[in-house]
Formats: C-alpha cells, structure tokens, sequence
C-alpha cells in the first residue's frame, strides 16, 4: 500500500445493515490521490445515470487524502461527495473539525453509505476491531448538531446533520464539531439515508515514506505560517469576516440581494469590528492548524459559540441589508445547530425579500428589517409554512414563484459572497465549476480583488486562464485534503509588504497581468518537475511518489473532467454554464454599461479546457488525462 | 462637488467615524492631500499598505492619482484581505 493512506474503505449499507471493508484501490489513488477525486470517481463508477440524489441508490462518500493524519497545517479536512439535491449534478463538500483524524486513526481512507434505514439510525465504527455498529437513533433525532455531539460524547469523531437534514432541506450540511461541511445538500443526502450521525474511533497512525523529512519540513512551514502577513496576522486576528471592509471598497460585497456591491453599514459586520466588540477571547481551530480563524462570539440565551465567517457576514447581512452583528451572530449559530449551508441560507432569504419587496410573495419579509428572521431560519429547518418553500432552494422557487432574472444561483447552487461583476475570472468559476456558484473551488478573486497583489478585474486578461489554473488547484487541494488557505501562502510575505503605491508593486502587477503565455504553458503542457510548494512537498515525503506543479495541475484537471463528465451524464450542459441574469445585465460599476461578460470569456476558457463550444470534453482531452467514462 | 472618503478600520477608530466627505477636489491627488489634512500625521501609517479605489475601482487601473472625481463619488482605502 502507498504511504499516507491507511489502506481501507468501508462501505456500508443502510438498507441491509451489514458493512464491509475493502482494500483501497491504488490505481484511483495514484490518479485522483483521495478525498473528492477519489470519491468521486467511486460516485461515477458505482451509481447509474438518473438516480434520485434523496433516494437509497444514491451514495454518501466520505473520504480523506494522504495528508490527513498527519501535522501537516490546515490538514484535518474531509470530503464529502455525492449527487446533489440541490443542482442534480455532482456534490461535494469538505469540513474541518476533527473527523478527518478520526477516520484515520480508524484506518479508514473513504467511507462508502449506501441505502437507506427504515428508523433514524448512527453508526459507530470501531476501526482497531473493524467493527460497525448500526444503533437507533430515535433519541437524537430532532436534535441539533450541538445537541447531538455532546451526546454522542467526546472519546470517539463524529459527523452528524441537525433537523435541516433530516427534513431534507436541499442546502444541508454535515457538521463536525462547530464546522461544517456546508454545500451542496450533503446534509440533505445523510438525512434522506435517516443517518444522524457517525462516530469513528481508533488508534492507527500514519505511515510515511520519509517521515523525518516531512517532520522539517513541516517544522518550518509552520514558521513560515505564523510569520505570514495573511495566514499568521489576518486571518488569525480578525478571521475571515477581516475581508468585509475589503470587498466593500471594492464594490463586491453582495448588498441587496446582489442588487448592488457597497453596504453602508459593512464596517459594524467587519471582523476588525467583531475583534473590537464581539469576541469572546476564545479561539478554534482545527486540529494541528496555526491559523486559528475560528473565534467565539456570545448569544444570548445560547452563551459562547462560534461566530460567523465572512460568507455569512456578508449573505445573512449585507446581502439583507441588515447591519445589526448580534442578529448575525445568531443567525449564524441556527444555521449550524440545524445544520444548514449559512451561504444558501442568505441567499434563500434575500430572494424572498425582494419577491416580497416586488410583490411577488405574501410575506412580511423585508431588507433591512430583521424582524421574523430568526423564526424563519427554524421553519426552513422544519420545513414549516413559508419555510417550506424556502427549504427548496433559490432554484426551484424561483420556479414557483418567478423572479428568475435576480435569483442567485449557478446550476441551482446559490452564489457565494464576492459579487464577479468586479471579479470577471471569479465570475467565470462561479459559471463553470461543477458544482455550481461557489468560491472554494477557485478563488481567483484574490488575485483580482482583495490580496496584497491584484489584477485588473475589469480587464479580459488571464479571465480564462486563471480559473482553469484555480480549479484544478482546488480539485487537487480538496483531494490531499487540505483547507483552501493553504494557498493565501503562496504570496510571500515581501509582497504583502509593498506599498500598493510603490514602483515595486506596479512592476509586480505588470509581470502577473503579462503571465498569460506562462499560465498557458503550464496549463496545456503541464511540465513535471520537482516539488517547490508545500503540499507538493508533504506528498512527495508522505507518500513517496513525486509532485510538482504540473502533477498537481494534471491531478486537478482529471477530477474536473470527470466530475464535468457526471455532471453531463445526468443532464446538465453547457447551458448551464451561465450566471443569473442580473450578473450579466444589470451594472453595479459606475463606469460600466452592463454586467460580466461572460459571453467573451466561456469560448476561451472551453478551449483551454480543450473543451468543444458546447462545454464537453474532447475524447483527446480525456485520454490525455486518463479519464476512463 | 461633494466626495464621500470611506476609511480603513484602523483609520476609522482613531477618527471615531467610517467616513468623511470632501467637498471641490477634482482629481485622487487633491483628495489625498485633504484627507492627509483631516486625518493628520497618522495617515501615512495607515494608508502605506492601502489601496485607493473609486467607487471600488482601484486608481492602478484607472489614471492613478490624476483619475478625476465627480461629484457622489466614493472614494476607499482598501487593504488586502483573504477570506473564505
């Protein structure tokens, strides 16, 4: 067996109630490494075009990678894939907490769900013993992620939905700890299954190729991290909600339902402001990472408990127009105690603002007026009156009740918090990632909007380029499995500190926006060589086969295709590769007539993909990249 | 002509306000040297690793400190940042 992994995979049937382990399949490792490329791989061999994603023959992958286990920094992260309720193409979701270790400390690289109980069930899953137990669940059902991890008890890792899943909210998460792994409708999926939760023990350890280099290495990254402007100070003081103010003076801060990309009130929503006002003092982290952006706020009646990150400041504030921290904060903890995707949660919320606001639904719900909300977040979780409707997802109301020009979704997955009408190349991942409108699987915006280092995001340049290098990246980071801010690092500290004004950075910024024949180099040649960047090497020491850049960017352009080619074989096209209406038409830039142009960017983007105008991979682009369909 | 002067978080704590307005300045470069005054001998402190934009574009890729105001314009000082 390759190092890094532990060598099994566990699959078991909900509806037969028995389980098996299986030797991990080393061919798929070699190609996809693990967590979302392996397990979707397993999603695209082991399930027919078609299936119901709520219904027993769809599956609920949870995978780790060969980092996982180990010290590496930001490393404690699973996958979770399966077909999504919410867009009917590929889902996926990765989380944080403490999950990922225990899967394996359990020896247990992917864990396979199949089927479906007939009561509400939990699964504990001895890994020393190789023993699963299938346990009523009834007492834990109705209960909220909170609730139910304390039960469940603190010596074993548990994965568990709150009552959003298991009503089949279509943007349920699956929560370990206080994190969650919100998009897609994972939580929705485990819920149909009537799975409340898994808890995993074990004490295996990991097994490395070369364990003292790695040990170094890892020494030194960890300095490295904590002397970071970004990773060490930012995100560390102030959290990702330290990003609010940036996105507000740059226009890109969703306002409105997307209406408009400036919130007057951003600064009481900013992490500096939650640092000055909010905080606790308490800090969290996931296991073995020196960022610690996690930090504790105070709910009345609930007391200390994890507050927001950016992506809810922004949709559960500005995005209502709602500027009051202590509504979010507690808006935020409903969303992960019922386990609910916080980014669909405020999007839900502003489309039916502005249906009521255009008189296009009976509801009292308006921007700017919190009033009804906190009692509407608990009926989307129950699925409750107007909660019901809710609990659909942007999509599908914007079906029932009309306003399909502002409702805010790609493919059915409502957008995330950085408006691409002045972030073009994020404009283009928003439209042709896999699994909808989303950020974390290419977040090219910090190379044209917020980072210490930005292209002009108004300019064509590197808009197609960037994204197809941003994507297979993440496909590659999502698989190791790493957290997201790992790649904040790749921009040394010595740029960070140039003053935007000085004649270094302007000549910096001309090199990057004269980057295009490189990136297409790397893009279409993907050259191999030796490993240079940290995850290239932590698993080259871990698993004793060598990345580089190139691997890395071949590795992620394989899952891609193969998550494009699921994506096709359940009957979404290049059709769906757009952004909502308003996006396109709708200008929020003063000296702008329209939207994204997106028209201009998605033919080069398809050919760099080597992609037909149609969006579908070319069968040389497949073999090349040994995608068997 | 009136211009609104959004501040960065720093600036805005120790001015005790988020923004100000400046009234005639018809280029970034006047509008500088105003907040400059008003804000007094911490502004280069808080603005070396600051950006400017115009309603949210940023000076570098308009006319940089000649890029001309009108009026109800916005004009931020933005610092790098990361989220997720």
């Amino acid at each position: 067996m390759i190092k890094g992994y532990a060598g099994r995979v566990l699959e078991v049937d909900l509806t037969k109630q028995t389980f098996v382990f299986k030797p991990l399949d080393e061919d798929i490792a070699r190609l996809y490494v693990g967590g979302k490329g392996y397990a979707t791989r397993l999603l695209y061999d082991e399930t027919e075009a078609g299936i119901d994603p709520l219904g027993p023959d769809n599956l609920l992958i949870f995978a780790t990678g060969p980092l996982n286990g180990s010290v590496a920094p930001q490393s404690n992260r699973f996958s979770v894939v399966t077909k999504s309720p919410l867009t009917g193409g590929i889902g996926n979701a990765t989380c944080g907490g403490s999950f990922s270790l225990g899967m394996k400390k359990a020896g247990i690289d992917v864990l396979v769900v199949r089927g479906r109980s007939e009561k509400p069930v939990r699964l504990e899953i001895d890994g020393d013993e190789s023993q699963v137990s299938f346990l009523d669940a009834s007492d834990l059902w109705g209960k909220g992620t909170y609730e139910t991890q304390e039960s469940l008890g603190k010596k074993k890792y548990h994965a568990v939905i709150g009552q959003a899943g298991e009503n089949l909210v279509r943007f349920a998460g699956i929560v370990s700890n206080e994190r969650i792994a919100g998009r897609t409708g994972t939580g929705a999926v485990m819920g149909s299954k009537k799975l409340k939760a898994i808890s995993v023990r074990g004490k295996r350890k990991l097994e490395m190729e070369d364990p003292e280099a790695f040990k170094e290495y890892t020494k030194h990254i960890r300095e490295l991290f904590r002397d970071h402007p970004m990773l060490g100070q930012k995100l560390k003081d102030f959290g990702t909600g330290g990003i609010v103010m940036t996105t507000n003076g740059r226009n890109i801060l969703p306002t409105r339902n997307f209406q408009r990309g400036h919130f007057d009130g951003a600064i009481k929503l900013s992490g500096e402001w939650m640092h000055d006002h909010e905080l606790t003092g308490v800090k969290s982290s996931c296991i073995h990472c020196p960022v610690t952006c996690g930090r504790d706020v105070e709910v009345e009646g609930k007391g200390r408990v994890k507050g927001p990150e950016y992506e809810t400041l922004a949709m559960l504030g500005s995005n209502l127009e709602i500027g009051d921290i202590k509504k979010v904060n507690e808006w935020n903890y409903l969303a992960d105690d019922y386990g609910m995707d916080s980014i669909s949660l405020g999007v839900v919320l502003s489309f039916a603002m502005e249906l009521s606001d255009k008189g296009m639904l009976d509801s009292k719900l308006k921007f700017g007026d919190p009033s009804g909300v906190s009692e509407l977040i608990g009926d989307i979780a129950h699925r409750r009156g107007l909660g019901d409707d809710l609990a659909e997802g942007v999509k599908r109301m914007s079906q029932a009740f009309g306003g399909h020009e502002f409702a805010m979704h790609v493919k059915g997955l409502e957008l995330s918090a950085y408006d691409p009408r002045g972030s073009y190349a994020q404009g283009v991942e928003y439209a042709t990632t896999n699994r909808g409108g989303d950020h974390t699987q290419g977040a090219s915006m910090y190379m044209e909007s917020t980072g210490p280092l930005t292209i002009d995001p108004h300019s064509l340049k590197l808009k197609a380029e960037l994204p197809v290098m941003q994507q297979n990246l993440m496909c590659t980071i999502n698989s190791m499995v790493l957290c997201m801010f790992t790649t904040y690092g790749m921009i040394p500290k010595q740029v960070h500190g140039m003053s935007p004004s000085s004649y270094a950075h302007k000549l910096a910024v001309m090199a990057f926006e004269n980057s295009g024949p490189a990136l297409r180099f790397i893009i279409k040649k993907r050259p191999k060589g030796k490993p240079m960047l940290w995850f290239e090497k932590w698993l080259t020491y871990i698993t004793g086969q060598t990345f580089s850049t190139g691997h890395i960017q071949e590795i992620g352009a394989r899952i891609f295709n193969l998550e494009r080619m699921y994506n096709l074989r359940e009957g979404l096209t290049g059709q769906d590769d757009t952004l909502p209406p308003r996006l396109l038409h709708e200008p929020t830039f003063k000296h702008l007539q329209s939207g994204h142009p997106l028209d201009k960017l998605l033919p080069r983007y398809y050919d760099l993909r080597g992609w037909d105008q149609d969006g579908v991979p070319l069968r040389d682009t497949l073999e090349e990249l040994r995608v068997a369909v | 002509m009136r211009v609104t002067v959004e501040l960065t978080y720093d600036m805005s704590k120790a001015l005790g306000t988020d923004h100000f307005e400046v009234e005639d300045v018809a280029t970034v470069k006047e509008l500088i040297a105003k907040a400059r005054e008003r804000v007094g001998p911490t502004f280069e402190e808080h603005t070396r690793l600051a950006a400017v934009a115009v309603n949210g574009v940023l000076t570098s890729h308009a006319k940089g400190l000649g890029t001309r105001l009108a009026d109800g314009d916005r004009v931020s000082f933005v610092k790098a940042a990361a989220g997720g």
